[in-house]
């Protein structure tokens, strides 16, 4: 029986939602429905370092080499359906963390005037920070005087993004990239709005290239692991399990494993999961956002919750966590997450 | 007869304004004591001094001679037992559990095996033993306040303050009550009534306190007492007295102005 | 007085009253055997599939009686997983139903629930706040320390405010409940305010109530505190028949009212705290579970306590095994699977004995 559907609302990197899809009878719509709104997250400021399994890396964006020199104007399509024609990149303001990476990948870092709080790398450390509690505020936008602006189809409110449109700046919608298919896309996409597409290309065969060199790397082995990605927030309430739409399954297919979410027959993006259910999903390992196993207390307090030490993940302590800055925002930065989780999946023994 | 309960320059000052001033009584073991006096003239503080709910500020309150304030809280329940002017129960109670209820003090003392004889006959003698089964939350005015009766004279003490009885009762249960506190009485209990009717009280009541701005005006017999000129002066109210055609006893009339005459 | 003559036995206890009275223990020892059923059915049914057969035998095996224990991942997820979460619903049940017994006792008032005087809110308060500030003094118990300490301190100062000259009215007491549930409520949403999106969701799944963290660890956590509660309360039953006529009757009947206020809301305090600290919010047992049961037997604390106790323990082992199979795999939050079924049966109930007794009970 499938569940109700709360109203969609948009993705954003890094910021799980759980859809709960119940197999309970129509007489829990009700109950589903206000579990609809529930997880959101976003990162904070200063992501600490990766605590297990992948190579701590620092969190820095590694730019093209040589500053381009964009042409403008263009005009571009922005993914809610507009022409929006940009005539400079003196002042770019991007709204997200992934948007920002990609800015700075291009070499127009010293463009950028702002950030969200989901912006965490160190070369944006220092810009001022636009969003107040969770969303975009259009004044703090404004009061910065950006020559362009970007943002993915999360970005909310509504109001703000028609406000900074109405206030006569360009405000170009990228589509998110939800699997490793849609980084060139978004890529080129950013790279066209910033007048920049030459840039976009070198970017993007660079990061397919880098790609290509960790999947050659993954041993293949006679059978695939089964990773679960697991949304913790604290040890005193309930985990979540990804499914199809949380994101990760295209790292994880990459890496050379198989979504426990999905193998165990999860729709929508996150389902609050019963701890017999984990174990009978039974994960070889278990992937997690770093910041979710601090609050969980480590990878000890990972194995005190009920139902983790009891899969095969748990028992071999096969626990992989990457920072949450990074690990969902599809990007330049893809490959060394991918990098990240590969090692963490194939490496030998326990710990 | 012995005296059971003495009040000795009792006073009780509330916030600065005194309730009761200088009050001096007696009941003893074998009596009826009617409470009378105007509204606000502080019986109901006054009783509720007496029952030991309320420590006086002045003067001292004995019962069976020893001071009310020594007594533990268990030990005053199987001395008197106080029937309020309203009855209230938070829950559906059997009738019949109310009445139970009125043995808790008796619980764990030789005298818990009367229990369920005290309680019928509490019942029986307040004509409410039909009503035993029945919530006490769904009775009528009327008889909740026999229910409530029953309960405290099934705590069986020796001394009983009755707060009102005979307000929300027919003519037939007011005679009644008034007759099972004489039998009381008569079994050697005293008694405290509070009354408006002057009458009723003339005719049940052994002695009169009258009540007046916190003071006790006067204690002492009924015929004493109720003296038109005393009363009218007291009740800020013309009153006549007269005597029962059969027997004697005082009737106590306001005046009225009478034009028809 | 030789007005009516009614022989004594039928005086103390009417046709009506005695079946009441001989179905209680009956009716205790129904919902005994009726818990005793339904956890053993939730041990036996979960997401993992263990055999009938293997339980038995791991049971038998435990407990020295034979049987044999099973592989690795079977034994731990029963031992491990699913026993702690049966005994801790039944541990936390049980108190909540007490709890609610005792409030509804010592307030005189078929609507009070422990929430009233601020317990729920308050262990809200201290697990917000952590959750918030991101606090781990304790590691994995901080949430549940603070949220035990923080409850037991709200009902602490809610009746510190409403004492006065050494008393306590229950209208003084019950208004400052509200108040201070007002202001928890208002500091837990300047919390949520300041929190990041991640810390608002775990609050959240936390304010919905869930077992799905039960452990060992959390079942000796609680167990004193139900224990203390559970063998307290029962010596309080007949005094708190006896509040029933109202403060002043029943201090006429010897109750040191007062003091018996003090003790059982300390104890419904400790009771409720323990429970939300381990599972959450977890509305409506704790009124509904004593009303029914009022309403079956009569309001004699002596039976309402102890019927409550297990009524309560009856309905989260079938609460919580609903919320971890009905939607299997996913998991449905114990505390609004309480209340969307509570409340609807409560409101039916009303209107049932609304009609029923043509009066408020």
């Amino acid at each position: 029986m499938s569940s109700p559907r709360g109203p969609r609302s948009p993705h954003r990197p890094r910021a799980p939602r759980t859809r709960l899809r119940a197999r309970a009878g129509a007489a829990l719509g009700g109950l589903l429905l206000l579990l609809g709104a529930s997880a959101c997250a976003t990162g904070e400021p200063a992501a600490a370092p990766t605590a297990v399994g992948g190579a701590a890396s620092p969190d820095r964006i590694e730019a093209l080499p040589g500053t381009p020199t964009p042409r403008l104007p263009v005009t571009v399509p922005s993914a809610d359906g507009r022409q929006v024609t940009v005539d400079s990149v003196e002042r770019i303001i991007p709204l997200s963390g992934s948007l920002a990476e990609l800015v700075f990948s291009l070499g127009l870092g010293p463009h950028a005037v702002a950030r969200d709080v989901s912006t965490t790398f160190e070369q944006a450390a220092q810009l001022p920070v636009i969003t107040q509690a969770h969303e975009v505020s259009a004044e703090g936008v404004l009061s910065l005087r950006p020559t362009v602006v970007l943002a993915d189809r999360s970005t909310g409110p509504a109001e703000a993004v028609q406000q900074i449109r109405a206030a006569g700046v360009p405000l170009i919608v990228v589509d998110d990239a939800k699997q490793l298919a849609d980084i060139g896309a978004r890529i080129d996409r950013v790279a066209a709005a910033l007048g920049v597409p030459e840039a976009g290309v070198e970017l993007k065969s660079r990061t397919e290239q880098q790609i290509s060199e960790v999947r050659s790397g993954i041993p293949a082995a006679a059978q695939r692991p089964r990773v679960a990605f697991l949304y913790l927030r604290g040890s005193a309430s309930v985990f979540l399990l990804g499914g199809p739409d949380s994101g990760a399954p295209s790292l994880i297919e990459a890496a050379g494993g198989e979504d426990a979410g999905t193998a165990a027959g999860l729709t929508g993006d996150f389902t609050p999961l019963t701890s017999e259910a984990l174990v009978k999903a039974a994960p070889d390992a278990i992937l997690v956002m770093s910041k979710g196993l601090d609050s969980v207390g480590g990878v000890d307090g990972l194995l005190d919750l009920a139902g983790v030490a009891q899969t095969p993940a748990g028992l071999d302590r096969r626990i992989v966590s990457v920072d949450d800055g990074r690990l969902l925002s599809y990007g330049p930065r893809t490959p060394q997450v991918l990098r990240e989780i590969a090692a963490g999946l194939h490496r030998d023994g326990a710990r | 007869m012995t005296e059971l309960l003495h009040a000795d320059a009792v006073g009780c000052t509330v916030g600065g304004r005194p309730l009761l001033a200088d009050v001096r009584l007696t009941v003893r073991r074998g009596e009826i004591l009617a409470l009378l006096g105007p509204n606000g003239a502080g019986k109901s503080t006054l009783l509720s001094v007496l029952a030991g709910d309320r420590r006086p500020t002045d003067g001292r309150v004995r019962l069976d001679g020893r001071p009310l304030a020594a007594y533990r809280p268990a030990e005053l329940a199987r001395l008197r037992a106080l029937l309020p002017q309203h009855h209230e129960v938070s829950f559906p109670f059997a009738a019949g559990e109310v009445v139970r209820m009125g043995r808790a003090p008796w619980a764990g003392t030789p005298r818990a095996g009367e229990d369920e004889q005290a309680v019928a006959r509490a019942m029986a003698a307040t004509d409410c033993a039909h009503l035993a089964a029945r919530p006490f939350t769904a009775l009528s005015g009327g008889e909740r306040a026999r229910v409530a009766l029953a309960r405290i004279l099934a705590q069986d003490t020796p001394l009983l303050l009755l707060d009102e009885p005979t307000a929300a009762l027919d003519l037939r249960h007011q005679e009644l009550v008034l007759r099972i506190a004489r039998e009381r009485a008569e079994a050697g209990r005293g008694v405290i009534v509070v009354l408006h009717d002057l009458t009723l009280a003339a005719a049940h009541a052994d002695r009169i306190a009258l009540l007046d701005a916190g003071r006790t005006v006067a204690v002492g017999p009924t015929g004493e007492v109720l003296d038109a000129a005393l009363l009218s002066r007291v009740y800020r109210h013309p009153v006549e007295v007269l005597a029962h055609p059969h027997g004697g006893a005082p009737i106590v009339l306001p005046e009225r102005p009478r034009e028809a005459d | 007085m030789t007005t009516t003559v009614v022989k004594p036995e039928e005086a103390s206890t009417g046709k009506t009253g005695k079946a009441v009275r001989d179905r209680r223990p009956l009716l205790l020892a129904a919902l005994g055997i009726a818990l005793l059923a339904c956890a053993l059915l939730a041990a036996g049914t979960g997401a993992y599939r263990i055999p009938l057969g293997d339980i038995l035998a791991s049971l038998a095996h435990r407990a020295h009686l034979g049987g044999h224990p099973l592989e690795r991942v079977p034994e731990s997820v029963l031992w491990n997983v699913r026993l702690p979460r049966v005994v801790l619903a039944l541990l936390v049940g049980g108190a909540l139903g007490c709890a609610g017994a005792l409030m509804q006792g010592v307030f005189g008032n078929p609507l009070a629930e422990p929430a009233v005087i601020g317990v729920s809110s308050g262990g809200a308060v201290g697990a917000v706040a952590c959750i918030v500030l991101g606090l781990d003094a304790l590691g994995s118990w901080t949430v549940t320390a603070a949220a035990f300490a923080s409850g037991l301190l709200t009902v602490g100062a809610v009746y510190a405010m409403s004492r006065s000259g050494g008393r306590t009215e229950v209208v003084t007491l019950l208004l400052t409940g509200v108040a201070v549930n007002a202001f928890c409520g208002a500091l837990i949403g300047l919390l949520l305010f300041t929190a990041d999106t991640a810390a608002i969701s775990q609050v959240t799944f936390w304010q919905l109530g869930s077992l799905s963290q039960a452990s060992w660890s959390k079942v000796l956590a609680v167990l004193p505190f139900a224990a203390l509660g559970l063998a307290v309360a029962p010596r309080y039953a007949r005094r708190l028949d006896l509040l029933a006529l109202g403060e002043r009757p029943a201090r006429h009947l010897g109750v040191d009212v007062e003091r018996m206020r003090i003790v059982l809301i300390t104890v419904v305090a400790l009771l409720t705290a323990a429970a939300v600290a381990v599972s959450g919010i977890i509305g409506f047992v704790g009124l509904v579970v004593p009303h029914l049961l009022r309403m079956l037997a009569g309001p004699g604390h002596r039976f309402l306590l102890p019927a409550s106790a297990v009524g309560g323990a009856l309905v989260l082992v079938a609460g919580d095994l609903a919320a971890r199979t009905l939607a299997a795999p996913a998991e449905l939050p114990l505390g609004v699977l309480t209340a969307l079924i509570g409340s609807p049966f409560f409101f039916w109930l009303l209107r049932r004995t609304r009609r029923r007794q043509g009066g408020w009970a």
